[in-house]
């Protein structure tokens, strides 16, 4: 068995397969394909790209036009809906639209009319789609799938890996993982956990065997003012940065789960946040405003 | 005669079906009604009593064993 | 360890299954082992309409009067296993053909057995089935017993599956080791003990064609060696082989405005008793609620007659039969079923009536007096262990 790394980058970060396996040449085969996975997903649904699904819909908001969707798309609606309902509304993708009154470079907060202005666009529940199409009733709404997209090309490329003969692979998105199978010797690919404050070296190593691990963190983008920490987590309802969690991160079968899962943790209250890891009954890790370490992961992911 | 059914047939099941349909847009035929044998129990005892009333027999599997049907 | 706990957990269960819908998440079709076990009961009762005196000596007589109760099981066994159990009895009563002879006008006119024939047949049938990833096989074994007839059989079939899933290649063999001892008494028998054998082969080619339709075609051999004429019919006898051919295909179509399934099934049927078939069935299965759904169908049968078919004997016929069995003739039928599922509970109720005709059918013939209708009900019940 060889080891073979492969880096690249992807949807604004650094990406790398970690793989072992008999055959190069294969191995070659796999990563093309999954390499063309990640960058297909990332065509389709980054905003930042003109012509890519996501944008086609946040042009057309405010008309008639219904933008046709394809079975994934409809899926990845279905799940986005999901989670809104199981989150009480908080994950939302709509919401994207509210950075247009926080500048975090600025240091300077918006106004609450700045705010009230921007909030009608928010809400999924007001985004019209079925099975065949998708669209936004009101101009200068924006659909945003950056909270799921990168999650699920992690899954998705682990999956291409697999379907091509690798049986020992680690997907990592900028910190968005997807193991598909371990490595011969040990129970798991080992991955280190960062502390928001030693940013370069690792809290802790967590073990995954199979499945997803996600991280939602708040510490890379804020603001600090008059001695309050506003982060770039949004509550979607108010306008306001959540102010609870500021780190979470969560291990499951499927790193969309796992990264959905994160995110409510960090989109509710610090409390809440922690009520909603622990029921969620996955192993999972939070660190709070005091940088306090909750959570099981560190027990239940290590051996 | 047979072999002229046999190559109209294979001909006729290549020609259809040439785009893939993904797994996850077969929720269609995954339903009862488009099981190819939906009830297992009607499906014997309907082949049982045709068979015994009629000189043919068959069609979707190899023969089993017989009965005295008189 | 990712260890979930999806039964404690309502919002994780919500987030994984919605997620499991999505592309990245769907494996080609790994065949499995069914999800849950399921048993299943049935009684049938089918009744032969009576012989008239115009076709009948004796002023016309009943016909056989047959009760049948099936049990069915099918239960997934670890992880890569399943079994199978189907169980039916017979029981059959009534009076059947003896011969033909020909009437003071010159028409051929049955003989029936005078006495009431009386059998009951058991039939047990058991299979293991291994799954593999792309595919699985299974291992038949039934044995068939009734009064005068006893018969073992084995069988070994596979599938596999295509490596994008839209294909399912599939195979059978059997062997039967039959016997007949046949019971002395109601009529005079033309042999007192005998056997034969059956070997069988099939192939088919099962294809999706779309979203909502699938076809397959199939084809099949079968030799039948050993003791073969009817022990039952006067001055009966039939060559001790027969080699079939069988071609079949169906569709299934499902129509999402109707919320129905269209089942299109034909079959051609050819040996070397000179015996040729068409076979037609359409059903039509309509989800007419999510817990009730009927079925109608309808059946078309046509046969050619056997070389050595005749009413009444040829002077130099080396084989013969006046069997209604082996005649030219046409059958229709059609008939209805209903089910409506209640929570893990499904009930069943169904209805066939059968009709035979010489000019029904496209291959013209000597017709039999002895060609049967009849009806037929059933009531079921099935359950998953969910």
């Amino acid at each position: 068995m060889q080891r073979v790394d492969h880096s690249f980058k992807a949807m604004g970060g650094p990406a790398r397969f970690r793989m072992e396996v008999d055959d190069v040449g294969l191995a070659d085969v796999a990563v093309t394909a999954a390499v063309a996975e990640v960058e297909r997903l990332e065509r389709k649904y980054s905003r930042y790209l003109d012509d890519s699904l996501t944008s086609r819909i946040n042009r057309a908001a405010g008309t008639d036009e219904v933008i046709p969707v394809d079975a994934e798309t409809a899926g990845l609606l279905h799940y986005a809906t999901t989670v809104w309902r199981e989150s009480g509304g908080l994950f939302d993708l709509t919401s994207g639209v509210l950075r247009r009154a926080w500048d975090f470079r600025s240091g300077r907060l918006p106004g609450q009319s700045e705010i009230d202005a921007i909030l009608p666009l928010v809400g999924w529940d007001k985004v019209r789609w079925d099975e065949q199409g998708v669209s936004l009733p009101l101009k200068d709404m924006e659909l945003d799938f950056g909270g799921c997209v990168k999650e699920y090309a992690a899954d998705s490329a682990a999956a291409q890996l697999q379907r091509h003969g690798v049986q020992c692979a680690l997907v990592d998105l900028a910190g968005d993982m997807a193991a598909a199978g371990a490595p011969l010797h040990g129970p798991g690919w080992p991955i280190g956990i960062r502390h928001p404050r030693a940013r370069d070296s690792a809290a802790a190593t967590v073990i995954l065997p199979k499945g997803g691990l996600a991280s939602s963190g708040d510490y890379e983008r804020c603001m600090e003012i008059d001695g309050v920490r506003y982060g770039h987590i949004l509550n979607p309802t108010t306008g306001w940065p959540v102010g609870g969690l500021v780190a979470v991160s969560v291990l499951a079968d499927q790193c969309l789960v796992a990264g959905s899962a994160a995110t409510v943790g960090m989109l509710k209250p610090a409390s809440q946040g922690l009520e909603w890891l622990e029921g969620l009954g996955l192993p999972w890790l939070a660190i709070d405003m005091d940088l306090q370490c909750h959570g099981n992961l560190l027990e239940a992911g290590s051996h | 005669m047979t072999v002229k059914y046999a190559v109209a047939g294979l001909v006729l099941m290549l020609l259809c079906g040439c785009e893939t349909v993904q797994p996850w847009e077969r929720g269609l035929l995954a339903k009862d009604g488009m099981q190819w044998t939906p009830d297992i129990m009607d499906a014997r005892l309907r082949s049982q009593i045709y068979a015994s009333k009629e000189a043919s027999s068959g069609g979707a599997g190899a023969a089993g064993g017989g009965c005295g049907c008189n | 360890m990712a260890a979930q706990k999806n039964d404690r957990n309502p919002a994780l269960m919500a987030l994984t299954s919605s997620a499991l819908l999505l592309p990245a998440y769907q494996s080609v079709q790994a065949d499995a082992p069914p999800e849950f076990a399921e048993a299943g009961m049935q009684y049938s009762k089918y009744k032969e309409d009576d012989i008239t005196g115009k076709k009948a000596f004796g002023g016309g007589s009943e016909r056989f009067d047959i009760d049948v109760a099936q049990f069915h099981l099918l239960a997934p066994v670890l992880d890569d296993w399943s079994v199978a159990v189907d169980v039916a009895w017979e029981d059959m009563s009534g009076a059947s053909p003896w011969f033909v002879g020909e009437s003071a006008s010159g028409d051929p006119k049955v003989i029936m057995s005078g006495a009431s024939i009386e059998d009951t047949r058991t039939e047990v049938s058991v299979t293991t089935r291994y799954y593999f990833d792309r595919g699985n096989g299974g291992l038949s074994l039934t044995y068939s017993d009734e009064d005068d007839y006893e018969s073992k059989a084995v069988a070994f079939d596979g599938a596999f599956n295509s490596a994008d899933g839209m294909t399912t290649y599939s195979g059978a063999i059997s062997y039967s080791d039959d016997h007949i001892d046949p019971t002395q008494g109601a009529v005079p028998t033309n042999t007192t003990s005998a056997s034969k054998d059956i070997y069988s082969a099939w192939a088919g080619v099962t294809r999706i064609v779309s979203k909502r339709a699938i076809v397959r075609f199939g084809l099949s051999y079968t030799y039948r060696d050993g003791f073969l004429t009817d022990p039952y019919k006067f001055r009966d006898s039939r060559p001790d082989e027969r080699k079939e051919w069988v071609a079949s295909g169906g569709y299934r179509r499902y129509f999402e405005e109707q919320n129905s399934a269209l089942h299109v099934d034909y079959r051609y049927f050819n040996d070397d008793w000179d015996v040729q078939s068409h076979t037609l069935d359409v059903a039509w299965v309509w989800d007419y609620s999510p817990a009730v759904t009927y079925t109608p169908f309808i059946r078309y049968y046509t046969q050619h007659e056997a070389e050595f078919f005749n009413n009444l004997a040829q002077r130099d016929q080396r084989y013969f039969a006046d069997d209604y069995r082996l005649s030219a003739f046409g059958a229709f039928s059609y008939g209805l079923r209903a089910s409506r599922k209640i929570q893990n509970w499904e009930v069943s109720v169904d209805a066939e009536r059968y009709q035979t005709d010489e000019s029904w059918g496209v291959f013209s013939g000597e017709e039999s007096p002895g060609l049967v209708d009849f009806w037929r009900y059933g009531i079921g019940l099935n359950y998953i262990f969910k």
